[in-house]
C-alpha cells in the first residue's frame, strides 16, 4: 500500500536467471564465438549496464579471469530486472554454480554422487551426506557484498534451505547400509534419519549462513524449499527446519519459496512456521491463460485461500508467470491473476508479485518479456483496484 | 533364477551434457542420438558382462515414462509438470482429450532399441498411464497399448506401475480388466515400484491376469508374499533412490526367504528406475546385481 492510500504492490524475483554464453563458455575454459561478444554488447546496451564496453573488450582478451565475468554476469542480471521495473532483486544466482551444487561445495560432510535427472533435459548434481555436516565458509557473503554496490534496487536473498538440501542428497550417514532388504527399515526410522540430516544442515550450515549475511546488512532472505514438499510425512521437518533456522534472528525478514506442489499438503503444517512472513509460491504452472478473475478462470489459484486463513496473516507471494514455458503473459492476464487473489484475500496489502520460480530455464530474451509483462500488469492491477476504490468512495 | 533391469536407466554424463547442449541450441539432434547409441552400447555390454537374463534398453531417450505415448496418441496431451512420487524429479502429467485415446501406429526403434535376444522392454501400465488423465484404465490398455505391445517380439513386457502402491482406494477389478486387454501377445509382469505391495496383495494383486508381478522388497515385507505365489516374481533387490551399493552376499542370502513363502520362479531387478541414480552408481548396481544372482544361484 502506498503513502496516500493506493494499492502499490511490491514485484520481486524469485532467483535464478540463465547464464549468458560468455559466462559459461569463459567458465568451462572454452573459446567464445562473436555472437558471445555482441550479445554482451547487445544486453549491455538494452538494459543499461555501465561500463559494459570494458566487458566486450574483456571478452575479446584470450585470458579472462571466470570470476570477474561472473561479476559482469551479476550486473547484467541485476541491470535487466531494474531495467524491466522489478522491485526487489536479486543477481539471477549467476556466481553460484547451482542452488544445491554451490551451498553442498561450501559444506563438509557431503560427497558427491553424481549428475540425477530433473526433468527432460535438466539435471541436478547429488551429493551423499557421508558423516557429520558443517558449514566451510559462509558462501553468499561475498555475492551480497559485491550486489550491495551494483544494484539500485532493494536486494532479496535466496538461499537454499536446510529440508531441500537433505532432500535433495542421498543419507549415506544416518540410514543403515545394510539390513533394509525385506522391509527391514520402517518409515519411521526413515523419518527419523531425515530430521537429524535437516536438523543438522540447519544448525550448523543454513543458521551461520543467515547471521552473517544480517551482519552484513541483508534486510529480506527467502528461504528456497523446492523439495519442502517431496515427502508428505515430513512437512513437519520442514517446518521444524525453517524455525530452527531463523528462530531468534533479528533485523531481517524471513520468507520461503515453494514451487511444483500440491500445496494442499503444506496444511496445516505451516501454522506452526509463524517466523515466516512471506511464502513465494508458483501457481502459473497449473493455471489457465484465459483472461477472467473468476474462480472458473483461475484453476491454479484455488489453494491460495489457505494461505489467506493462516493465522500469522503471512503475505503471499503470488506467482504469476510460469517459468517452464516460452509463452509470454500478457499484461492483461498477470492484471487478472491479481484481482482474483485480491479478492480472495480481501487485503491487496498481502500479495506481493512474481514468477513461479527462478528463471534461469528461460533465455535472457524470454526471461525480460515475462518480467516486463509482469511489471505491467501489477501497474494494471494497481489500476483497476485504485480506479474502484476511487469510485466507491465518490 | 533370473535378473534384469526393466524402467529408465540413467544417462551418462556426456549425455547428460549433450541433452543440455541440445536445449541450448549449441549441439544438434544428430550428436545427441550418436551420445544416446554409446550410452546404449555401454548398457547392454554391462548387462552381458553381468550376466542378466533379458537385456533392456534403458529407455535413453525417454523424457519420462509417459511421455512417448502421451505425445504420439490421439486424444492424450501433456500435462502440467509434476513430481514424481517423493522423488526431486519431474514429469508431464498425461491430461486426456477423449474418453478413448489411441495410438495410431506403434512407437518406432527410436523409443524400443532393437536389441538382441532375449531381451524386455518397459511400457507404463494402464493404471498409471490412466491415473488423473480422466480416463479409465481399459480404454488407455486397449487404444494406446496393446498397438505398441502387439507390435513388439520381447520375451517380456514389463508393465511400470508407481502409483498403485500409493493410491488411496484401488479398484483392482478394474485394473484386471485392464490388464485382459493387453494379454495374447508376449509375457507381461506389472512391476509395482517404490512403495509398499502388501495392501495389493491383501486386495489380490498376485490374482492379475499377468505372468509376472514386480515387488519393492525395501518397502514391502518379505510375508506379505501370499502362500503359493505361482507367478514371476520380479523380486526389487537394488534400492533405485539411494546411492549405497548394495551387498550381492546380502541380496543371495534374501532370495531363501522367498523360496520359502513357495516363490518358484524370480527374476532379480530394481525396485524402480535406475534413473533416481547417476550412470556411475546405476552401473555399478547393475554390476552388483549379477553378482547376487551368481551367488544366489
Amino acid at each position: 500500500m502506498s503513502t496516500n492510500g493506493d494499492v502499490k504492490f511490491l514485484t520481486h524475483e524469485v532467483g535464478s536467471l540463465a547464464k549468458p554464453p560468455w559466462l559459461v563458455k569463459t567458465s568451462a575454459g572454452k573459446p567464445l564465438e562473436e555472437s558471445d561478444i555482441e550479445h554482451a554488447r547487445v544486453w549491455g546496451e538494452k538494459v543499461g549496464v555501465d561500463g559494459h564496453e570494458e566487458l566486450v573488450d574483456l571478452l575479446q582478451q584470450d585470458e579472462r579471469d571466470a570470476d570477474e565475468i561472473a561479476r559482469w554476469a551479476s550486473r547484467y542480471c541485476v541491470r535487466l530486472q531494474e531495467s524491466a521495473g522489478v522491485d526487489w532483486i536479486w543477481d539471477g544466482e549467476q556466481q553460484r554454480s547451482e542452488m544445491y551444487a554451490w551451498a553442498i561445495a561450501h559444506s563438509k560432510g557431503f560427497e558427491p554422487r553424481g549428475t540425477v535427472r530433473s526433468f527432460d533435459n535438466k539435471y541436478y548434481s547429488k551429493s551423499a551426506a557421508v558423516g557429520p555436516v558443517s558449514l566451510g565458509e559462509p558462501y553468499h557473503n561475498d555475492e551480497f557484498s559485491f550486489l550491495k554496490s551494483a544494484a539500485k534496487h532493494d536486494l532479496k536473498i535466496p538461499i537454499t534451505g536446510a529440508y531441500t538440501l537433505a532432500v535433495w542428497s542421498y543419507d549415506e550417514h544416518h540410514l543403515p547400509k545394510s539390513g533394509r532388504l525385506g522391509g527391514g527399515l520402517s518409515r519411521k526410522d526413515e523419518v527419523d534419519a531425515r530430521r537429524e540430516l535437516t536438523l543438522d544442515i540447519a544448525r550448523n550450515i543454513i543458521r551461520p549462513n543467515l547471521e552473517a549475511l544480517i551482519d552484513l546488512g541483508a534486510t529480506w532472505i527467502q528461504i528456497d524449499e523446492p523439495g519442502a514438499s517431496t515427502e508428505e510425512d515430513e512437512l513437519d521437518v520442514f517446518v521444524e527446519s525453517f524455525n530452527v533456522s531463523v528462530e531468534g534472528l533479528e533485523g531481517c525478514t524471513f520468507s520461503t519459496h515453494l514451487c511444483f506442489s500440491d500445496y494442499n499438503l503444506f496444511f496445516p503444517a505451516i501454522e506452526g512456521m509463524a517466523g515466516c512472513r512471506q511464502y513465494c509460491v508458483g501457481f502459473a504452472n497449473y493455471d489457465t491463460t484465459e483472461l477472467g478473475t473468476s474462480g472458473a478462470d483461475r484453476p491454479g489459484y484455488e489453494v491460495i485461500s489457505k494461505w489467506r486463513d493462516l493465522p500469522y496473516e503471512p503475505i503471499l507471494g503470488l506467482g504469476v508467470t510460469d517459468i517452464h514455458t516460452d509463452f509470454i503473459e500478457s499484461p492483461e492476464l498477470v492484471r487478472d491473476r491479481i484481482l482474483y487473489a485480491v479478492d480472495v484475500f480481501g487485503d491487496a496489502s498481502r500479495i506481493h508479485v512474481c514468477p513461479d520460480c527462478g528463471l534461469r530455464t528461460r533465455s535472457w530474451d524470454v526471461a525480460y518479456e515475462k518480467l516486463r509483462n509482469m511489471v505491467e500488469g501489477t501497474r494494471l492491477a494497481e489500476e483497476s483496484l485504485n480506479r474502484a476504490h476511487a469510485g466507491a468512495t465518490k | 533364477m533370473q535378473a534384469f533391469v526393466p524402467g529408465l536407466y540413467a544417462r551418462s554424463e556426456a549425455l547428460v551434457q549433450a541433452t543440455r547442449d541440445l536445449d541450448r541450441g549449441r549441439t544438434t539432434q544428430q550428436a545427441v542420438d550418436e551420445q544416446v547409441e554409446r550410452d546404449l552400447a555401454e548398457l547392454i555390454t554391462v548387462q552381458q558382462a553381468s550376466g542378466l537374463d533379458l537385456l533392456a534398453d534403458g529407455m535413453l531417450r525417454w523424457q519420462d515414462v509417459f511421455r512417448p505415448f502421451v505425445e504420439a496418441a490421439d486424444g492424450l496431451d501433456t500435462g502440467a509438470l509434476t513430481r514424481f512420487l517423493d522423488t526431486n524429479t519431474f514429469f508431464r502429467a498425461p491430461s486426456a482429450t477423449t474418453a478413448t485415446p489411441a495410438l495410431p501406429q506403434a512407437l518406432n526403434g527410436r523409443y524400443f532399441a532393437p536389441l538382441p535376444a532375449p531381451r524386455l522392454v518397459t511400457v507404463p501400465s494402464p493404471f498409471a498411464l490412466a491415473q488423473g488423465a480422466g480416463v479409465e484404465p481399459k480404454a488407455v490398455a486397449e487404444g494406446v497399448l496393446k498397438p505398441q505391445i502387439d507390435s513388439t517380439d520381447a520375451e517380456l513386457v514389463v508393465l511400470e506401475e508407481p502409483f498403485l502402491a500409493r493410491a488411496e482406494s484401488v479398484d483392482l477389478n478394474g485394473v484386471g480388466e485392464a490388464l485382459e486387454k493387453l494379454g495374447g501377445g508376449p509375457k507381461l509382469a506389472l512391476w509395482v515400484t517404490f512403495g509398499d505391495a502388501q495392501p495389493l496383495f491383501e486386495q489380490g494383486l498376485a490374482d492379475l491376469p499377468v505372468d509376472g508381478i514386480g515387488v519393492d522388497f525395501y518397502a514391502t515385507r518379505v510375508n506379505a508374499i501370499p502362500e503359493g505365489f505361482d507367478k514371476l516374481l520380479l523380486a526389487g533387490v537394488l534400492d533405485a533412490r539411494s546411492s549405497v551399493p548394495e551387498d550381492p552376499s546380502e541380496i543371495a542370502a534374501f532370495v531363501p526367504q522367498l523360496h520359502e513363502r513357495g516363490v518358484q520362479e524370480i527374476a532379480l531387478v530394481p525396485n524402480g528406475d535406475l534413473q533416481y541414480v547417476s550412470e556411475p552408481v546405476a552401473r555399478d548396481k547393475v554390476e552388483r546385481l549379477g553378482n547376487a544372482k551368481e551367488a544366489a544361484a
